[in-house]
Order: structure tokens, then C-alpha cells, then sequence
């Protein structure tokens, strides 16, 4: 037996192959039995724009502590394929493990850091063999993977049954499998609990694991969602799917329709009887949708649209994440029009943001917009069950019938203090009126006369003016007094968070903002960058498109340093640490 | 009684088919006795989307091309609702063609006016795709192609030119959406007096099936082929083209006036224990 092992209390893995091997799968599996012990996870998938094949990643991060990011090295590689070995193992830790699969071939020891340790075993030609099946590889590694990690065989066991459980055939032969995986573990020196390392285990919580656009989507839900019409685009599919088999259960309809502009129009057609609408796209679709954006400001119709961002431009990389959508979210359409941009950083807020999202297009009647980008949308993470008792309802200034009858005169689109005006939809009794994207006057027919034109585009813009308060407010950490500002949306917020504890270990305490309305700029933003002598301005984007945001809403330019990331793939904590520690050693 | 806006006067050119549209279509609707609050007309962008403003019914200007989204989003969100889709040849069969193809696929229980002039009126003569072009090219024909879509449940065209026919065929269509048959499509054949003044020319070319004993609305086949052929000598079908019975896409979507999404309570409350069992399944 080696010597006793490590203790492990933030478990970083990686399981990667051809897409359709199944590693995913295997994350999964794990991740389950993880939970049980509780544990706080955070999963990320990497893999091509295709359905099958091309080299596919699923990372998983277990530990004590909640995480918003995945870390900076890996402990364990399960690699299905050397590609996977070549592409993923410069990130294995000093003295990490890979279970490789060695099938096809050796192990590239090349790829790997010296103290590596490798499990090789050809799982692929074992699993054909004695199971008759390729797939069977993935229960194969899970059973060895358990061992290494030092789990309890019959917590593996539970999990697989857990997860073919309706198919007596399929857990009796993935058990097979399993099986197989334990008894290599024993060849490797790894009896059960005796793994290579000792991970940490808590008190089992109840809690959910959930990706952004489900939480999102359930968030639309609850507060009273009933419509979403959508059409196919990664990475926003999902929001669709989820909805699909649930909204009608409630009464809902899900459309998959035929363009982005079907989409959007749809939505609005719904939205404008007074039922909770909403679609969801990525960037291209965000473009084509651009001009029934406008529309809804104009027209004064509420509606919640969802962007979950992906790198671009134009088709750009469908599978990975960015943050290049904001100056359009912010700026794009045609004339002036009041919107709301929110930008959610974790499931919480997906889910939170949803809801605001839903009551305060209502209360406004005007779009709002959620900024998601695909790490936010896709990535999953363990946290408390959603607070359902909290959901409040606001209908806003809706009319019914009686209340149309006791008015003197109805005009859809009547000045008002607060820019709001009455609205009775179609099918009110007694409240006839034209709704259009033209410029009108109060009673909705077109108008070009100078006056009402300045009090129309004034009275729009005075919705948002006067409804500061209800947005919500950014998150806040780190040292609040500290010189030194970190400010980053949506993906970015994990990483911030992470690396700002890791700052302050080394004597550089900072403090961290994390703005949750990106458009209108609140004055909390503006002034967490006045208030510090240099804020470090985190973005997946090229060319600083939340620098220039802020720095058009009065944020002093010159105080703003700049990380941006556009690689596709999201900053990580070791990554920020260094480069702020880096501008600060600079200063 | 509360005050409303009032009714807009068309600003259509003297002579316009479009007047005879809009006194078919309150006609009609005064023949079948519908409440102006239940009744939502939107309209398109060009000179027939101006309709909209001048009954007194609920009204929605849409975008160019997207008047079927939006009238199959209300119609949806509320089938209670006699939504009226309006709007011209080059908003219906140019930017918005995607749209009505997919109408007749999902027949969604709504009527679509489109007035054909075979023009851009509203900026000034150009061509639209059924515009009848000199030296080659065929108009389109959107009833043809309607009929070439499965889902199609009412096909209709109508002219300007005679009122009670396009009476009767504005009372059909409507009376398909309202019964959630699903989509009604009647084209009229409306001529613009200053870009495309067709009146002589459809006048001669029309022909009104609803005269010929020989012409069965049911018979796809047989409709088909008829207009086909009529379109080979020059001629334009036109009366009750082709009538099937249908279920509306609301209906499909198990949404019926009770039960529809815009009369359903959504206080959190009511709902909590549904709610509670979704987050169930996201345990870990």
C-alpha cells in the first residue's frame, strides 16, 4: 500500500475524449456522489460545434467551499484518447493523476509534468471485449476514478444504479463494468479508501445543481411566465428546452418557430394582450432581432429577452464564451428607446434577475434584457433551493374593465410623471386603442408634430429615469477600503471573487464589484471606479466594451486598468491573480 | 361611456381598392355582430397598414413583414380575441414570405387581408413580387402557393371591384378564425389608382369560381389544377378557392378561451407546491 495520502478539500477534474464517449457521463456520476457528501460543485463543458465527435471536455470542481470558476490546475485527467492528453494535460497539477486509456496507443508522457502519475488501461478494448459494448468504458474508468479519490466502493455502486435504475439490463452491465474498474484499482495499489488522496467531506445539504438558463428559465417561470417563443441557437437552446414540457403544465405555450424575427414578434403579438412573454437568443440571433428591440421601446410593449453571449463576431465560435455583445445589448437598434441590460453572474442571480426581469418590464413597459454569456448560461453549480416565498407579482398600471369604465377618456400612450402610461390590452372593454412603432400621439395615432415628438421621446426615457431604484444593485466584496478596485460581469464575477482571496493572501487586498445593471450604468458604478485609485476592469471582449460603457456614463477612463480575455475561454483565478499582481507591481 | 380615440380617415388616394377592403371588412363585421373590444387589427407596413386606424377596434402597427408573428402571438396568448392580420403584397409576399408560409403550415386561428396591388405604393411604384413585370417574369401567386402547403385550411381572393362578393368573402374568413378552423387567407385584389391602376386589366382577367358550378372548394386537386390553368391563359382566380376543415394552432396547443394564458391567475401562491416540485428535480 503507498503511503497515506493527501488531504484534498478542492478537487479539480477534467474528462475528456471524442464527443459521444461519454464524459460528460462520468461527471455526472461523480458529481452525484460528490453532492451526496457534500460537497459544492461547479461543472463546465468544452466541446465542438457538432453533434457527435470532436474532441469533448466535461470539468468538474468539488470542494468544501462554494466556487463560481473552475480552478487553475487539475488533479485528476481521465483521458479517453491522447488528443485528450495532448490538449488538456500542461493543466495536471505537479503530482496529478491521469487515467488514460490506452487503447490506441501509449500515454504522450510528453504532454505531462514530470511527477505525473498515469493509470493506463485500455478501458475501450476491455469494455468491447468482455462487455461487447465501447460505452461500458465510462462506468469502467468511474470505478477506478472512485478509487483514486479514495471513495467508498458502494457510493459508486449507489450512484450507478441511481442513474440507470429504471433498466435492471443496463445497471447490471454497467455494474459489470464498474466492477472491472475497482479490480484495476487493485493492480495500481488502490484498495478501496485508500485512494491517492483523502477528499474532504461535509454534512450533505440540501441543494440544487443548476445551470443559468434553467434557473433562468424557472425563474420566468414562477414569476408568472406563460409565453416563449424561440428558435434554435447554441447557447441559448436550452432555455427552450427546459421550458418546453414545463410551461405547459402551467397553462404556457413554448413555440419553436421559424427565424429569430418570428421570435420576437411573436413574443410581442403575445405580450401585448398582458401574458408574461419571453425569448432567448445568441448573437447572431441578437442582431436579426435588433429591429423588433427597438420596436418594443418604441411601442411601449413589455418583454423579456435573454442573449446568452458567445464569442463572435458574426457566427464566431457558437460553443464558447464572451462577453462581445454588450455595446450592441447597450446601443444597438435604431432612435432612442428606454431599456434595461441585467447581467446575472451565477445561477442565484439567474434565477433572481429572471423575476425582476419579468416584474419590471411589466411595470415599465419596456424590454429588459438579460446578459448571460455561455459560461453563465451552461455551466452548473450547486446552491440553496430558490427562495420561492419571496416572488412577488407586479402588474404594473394594467386596466381592467371597470377601472377603463371609470376614467373619463382612455389614451394608450398618455403623458404621466412617471412616463408610464394606463394600459388596457386587447380584449378590455371599452378601452379600444392603437399601439405602434411610429411616433404617435396619446391616443396612438401617427404623429410627426415637433411638440409631441420631444414630449414622446421624453416621457419614454423618463420611465427608466424614474425607476432607478427598482434595478438591481451590483454584489460587493473583498476590502471595501482598499485602493484597488476589480470590476467584472457575469463570468467574470467567480474568478473575481477567487482571485481577489488570493490577493489578499499575498498583502494585496482589493475590493470587487460586480454590476448586475449593465445599461442604464448605475451611479454605483460610476463611482466604485471614481472611488478607487485603479480599478481593473475584467472583460471577455477585445476591445473593452464595458470599459467604454462605463467610461461613457462619466467613470474616469484614466483610472481603469484593463484585463480582457478573448480566447474563448474564460479567465481563470491564477490567471487574474498574476495579472493584477502584475499591474500592481507596476505601479 | 368612456371617451376613445377617434377613428382616423383613411389616407388612401381617391379611387384607392383599399376603401373598398375597409368597407368589406366593417361590413362584415357588423354582420356578425362582433364587440369592437374583442376584434385587434394589425396591420403591416405600406398603404394598407393604416387600416388599423380607422374602425375603432383594437389596433397594432407592426413591423414590416412581421404582421402574421405578431397576430399569431395574440392570437395564441388570447383566442378570445378576432384577430385580423392586414396588410399589402409587398410587406406579405417580399419581406414577410417566410411568415406566410409558415401561417398556412401552422394554421394558427387568425384572418390575413393581404391587399395585392402588385405594387410599393407608399414609396412610389417600385415592384413588388406580384407585380405582373413587362418583358418576362411570372406574379407571384400566394393562393397557389398556399395550396402547396399541407396545413392549408382557406384559401380566398376577392377584388375591389365587387363589393358584395368581397363581403361574403370577408364574412367566410372571418367566420374560419372565429370557429378556430385556423388561418383564413383572403387576398384582394386591390388596385393602386396612381402607381398600378389595374382596374381595367383585373377587371377582365378576374374570374369568380363561386359562379362556376363546376369548382369544389374541398377538392385541392381540383383546385390546384383549375387555377393552375386559369393562370396559363392570363386569368386571375378569384371567390372561395379553397376551404377545408381544420383545427386552429391554438387549439392544437390544447389553449381554448377558458383556459387561455391571458386569463390564468399567476400569483405565486396559487402555484407553490407545482413550483416546489420543479425545484425537487434539480436536487443534487
Amino acid at each position: 500500500m503507498r503511503a497515506a495520502s493527501a488531504k484534498l478539500s478542492d478537487l479539480n477534474i477534467l474528462v475528456a475524449g471524442q464527443g459521444g464517449d461519454g464524459s460528460l457521463t462520468v461527471i455526472t456520476l461523480l458529481g452525484r456522489l460528490l453532492a451526496h457528501r457534500g460537497l459544492h460543485l461547479f461543472t463546465s463543458r468544452n466541446v465542438a460545434s457538432r453533434i457527435k465527435g470532436g474532441h469533448a471536455a466535461a470539468m468538474l470542481r468539488a470542494g468544501i467551499e462554494r466556487r463560481g470558476c473552475l480552478g487553475d490546475q487539475l488533479d485528476v485527467l481521465v483521458a479517453f484518447d491522447a488528443q485528450a492528453v495532448e490538449i488538456a494535460g500542461h493543466q495536471l497539477c505537479a503530482q496529478g493523476v491521469v487515467i488514460f486509456d490506452g487503447s490506441s496507443g501509449p500515454v504522450p508522457r510528453q504532454h505531462l509534468p514530470e511527477g505525473a502519475q498515469v493509470l493506463e488501461v485500455p478501458f475501450g478494448r476491455f469494455a468491447v471485449r468482455d462487455l461487447r459494448r465501447d460505452l461500458f468504458k465510462n462506468s469502467f474508468s468511474f470505478g477506478l476514478l472512485t478509487r483514486v479519490l479514495g471513495l467508498p466502493d458502494k457510493e459508486a455502486v449507489a450512484c450507478l444504479e441511481e442513474r440507470f435504475g429504471k433498466n435492471r439490463k443496463m445497471v447490471d452491465a454497467n455494474l459489470l463494468a464498474l466492477n472491472m474498474g475497482f479490480k484495476f484499482a487493485e493492480e495500481f495499489d488502490c484498495p478501496e479508501r485508500h485512494g491517492f488522496w483523502q477528499l474532504d467531506r461535509a454534512k450533505r445539504q440540501e441543494r440544487i445543481l443548476v445551470s443559468g438558463n434553467e434557473a433562468m428559465a424557472f425563474g420566468f417561470l414562477v414569476s408568472g411566465g406563460l409565453f416563449f417563443a424561440g428558435y434554435p441557437i447554441t447557447p441559448a437552446t436550452d432555455i427552450m428546452d427546459w421550458l418546453a414540457p414545463r410551461l405547459p403544465q402551467f397553462g404556457g405555450v413554448v413555440l419553436q418557430v421559424e427565424d429569430e424575427l418570428a421570435a420576437i414578434n411573436m413574443a410581442i403579438g403575445a405580450a401585448m394582450t398582458g401574458v408574461r412573454a419571453m425569448t432567448a437568443s445568441s448573437g447572431p440571433g441578437m442582431a436579426l432581432m435588433q429591429e423588433g428591440i427597438s420596436h418594443l421601446g418604441s411601442a411601449e410593449i413589455p418583454l423579456v429577452i435573454v442573449d446568452c453571449q458567445r464569442a463572435g463576431p458574426s457566427t464566431g465560435m457558437p460553443t464558447k464564451p464572451e462577453q462581445g455583445d454588450i455595446a450592441m445589448l447597450a446601443h444597438g437598434g435604431t432612435g432612442d428607446y428606454p431599456r434595461i441590460v441585467l447581467a446575472p453572474g451565477n445561477p442565484d442571480d439567474c434565477f433572481e434577475l429572471a423575476v425582476t426581469a419579468n416584474n419590471l418590464s411589466q411595470r415599465l413597459q419596456c424590454l429588459v434584457i438579460l446578459a448571460l454569456d455561455q459560461s453563465v448560461a451552461q455551466d452548473l453549480a450547486t446552491t440553496e433551493p430558490f427562495d420561492l416565498d419571496g416572488i412577488k407579482i407586479d402588474k404594473g398600471k394594467r386596466l381592467n374593465a371597470g377601472e377603463v369604465a371609470a376614467l373619463e377618456e382612455y389614451r394608450r400612450y398618455l403623458f404621466t410623471e412617471d412616463g408610464v402610461s394606463p394600459w388596457a390590452p386587447p380584449g378590455t372593454p371599452g378601452g379600444m386603442n392603437l399601439i405602434t412603432g411610429n411616433e404617435r400621439n396619446e391616443f396612438g395615432q401617427v404623429s410627426t408634430a415637433p411638440g409631441n415628438r420631444k414630449k414622446m421621446v421624453d416621457k419614454r426615457a423618463r420611465k427608466i429615469g424614474k425607476a432607478l431604484d427598482l434595478l438591481p444593485p451590483a454584489r460587493r466584496w473583498g476590502d471595501a477600503k482598499s485602493k484597488v478596485g476589480l470590476l467584472g460581469v457575469g463570468m467574470a464575477a467567480g474568478v473575481m471573487a477567487e482571485a481577489a482571496r488570493r490577493l489578499a493572501g499575498r498583502g494585496c487586498a482589493v475590493a470587487c464589484l460586480q454590476p448586475r445593471t449593465l445599461w442604464p450604468v448605475l451611479d454605483e458604478t460610476v463611482d466604485f471606479v471614481r472611488e478607487h485609485d485603479r480599478v481593473y476592469v475584467i472583460e471577455h471582449n477585445a476591445e473593452g466594451q464595458l470599459a467604454r460603457l462605463l467610461a461613457g456614463a462619466g467613470a474616469p477612463f484614466e483610472k481603469m486598468r484593463h484585463l480582457r480575455r478573448y480566447d474563448g475561454t474564460p479567465f481563470r483565478p491564477s490567471g487574474l491573480y498574476r495579472a493584477v499582481l502584475d499591474g500592481e507591481g507596476a505601479q | 361611456m368612456t371617451k376613445i380615440y377617434i377613428p382616423s380617415e383613411p389616407i388612401w388616394c381617391a379611387g384607392c381598392g383599399h376603401f373598398g377592403v375597409e368597407a368589406a371588412l366593417r361590413q362584415a363585421l357588423v354582420n356578425l355582430d362582433v364587440d369592437a373590444h374583442k376584434v385587434a387589427i394589425l396591420a403591416g407596413i405600406g398603404c394598407s397598414g393604416t387600416i388599423q386606424n380607422n374602425i375603432g377596434t383594437y389596433g397594432y402597427h407592426a413591423l414590416h413583414g412581421r404582421v402574421l408573428s405578431a397576430a399569431t402571438g395574440m392570437a395564441i396568448a388570447n383566442p378570445d380575441l378576432l384577430v385580423i392580420a392586414a396588410g399589402g403584397d409587398g410587406d406579405g409576399y417580399a419581406i414577410g414570405m417566410g411568415h406566410l408560409v409558415h401561417s398556412f403550415k401552422r394554421n394558427p386561428g387568425l384572418v390575413y387581408i393581404v391587399m395585392n396591388n402588385g405594387t410599393y405604393g407608399l414609396t412610389k411604384g417600385q415592384n413588388s413580387p406580384a407585380t405582373d413585370p413587362e418583358g418576362g417574369g411570372q406574379p407571384l401567386d400566394a393562393a397557389l402557393l398556399g395550396l402547396a402547403v399541407p396545413g392549408t385550411t382557406f384559401i380566398a381572393r376577392g377584388f375591389s371591384g365587387w363589393p358584395d362578393h368581397l363581403e361574403k368573402l370577408m364574412v367566410l374568413a372571418l367566420t374560419h378564425a372565429r370557429e378556430k378552423r385556423g388561418f383564413a387567407f383572403l387576398e384582394v385584389m386591390s388596385p393602386c389608382v396612381t402607381y398600378n391602376d389595374t382596374y381595367p386589366a383585373w377587371s377582365a382577367a378576374l374570374c369568380n369560381l363561386d359562379d362556376d358550378d363546376d369548382h369544389n372548394p374541398s377538392d385541392r386537386m381540383g383546385v390546384v389544377s383549375r387555377c393552375t390553368g386559369l393562370r396559363a391563359e392570363g386569368r386571375i382566380p378569384a371567390g372561395l378557392l379553397y376551404s377545408a376543415p381544420g383545427r386552429a394552432l391554438e387549439t392544437t396547443l390544447k389553449v381554448s378561451a377558458a383556459n387561455a394564458p391571458v386569463h390564468l391567475d399567476i400569483e405565486p401562491a396559487r402555484l407553490i407546491a407545482e413550483y416546489r416540485q420543479l425545484l425537487e428535480q434539480m436536487m443534487v
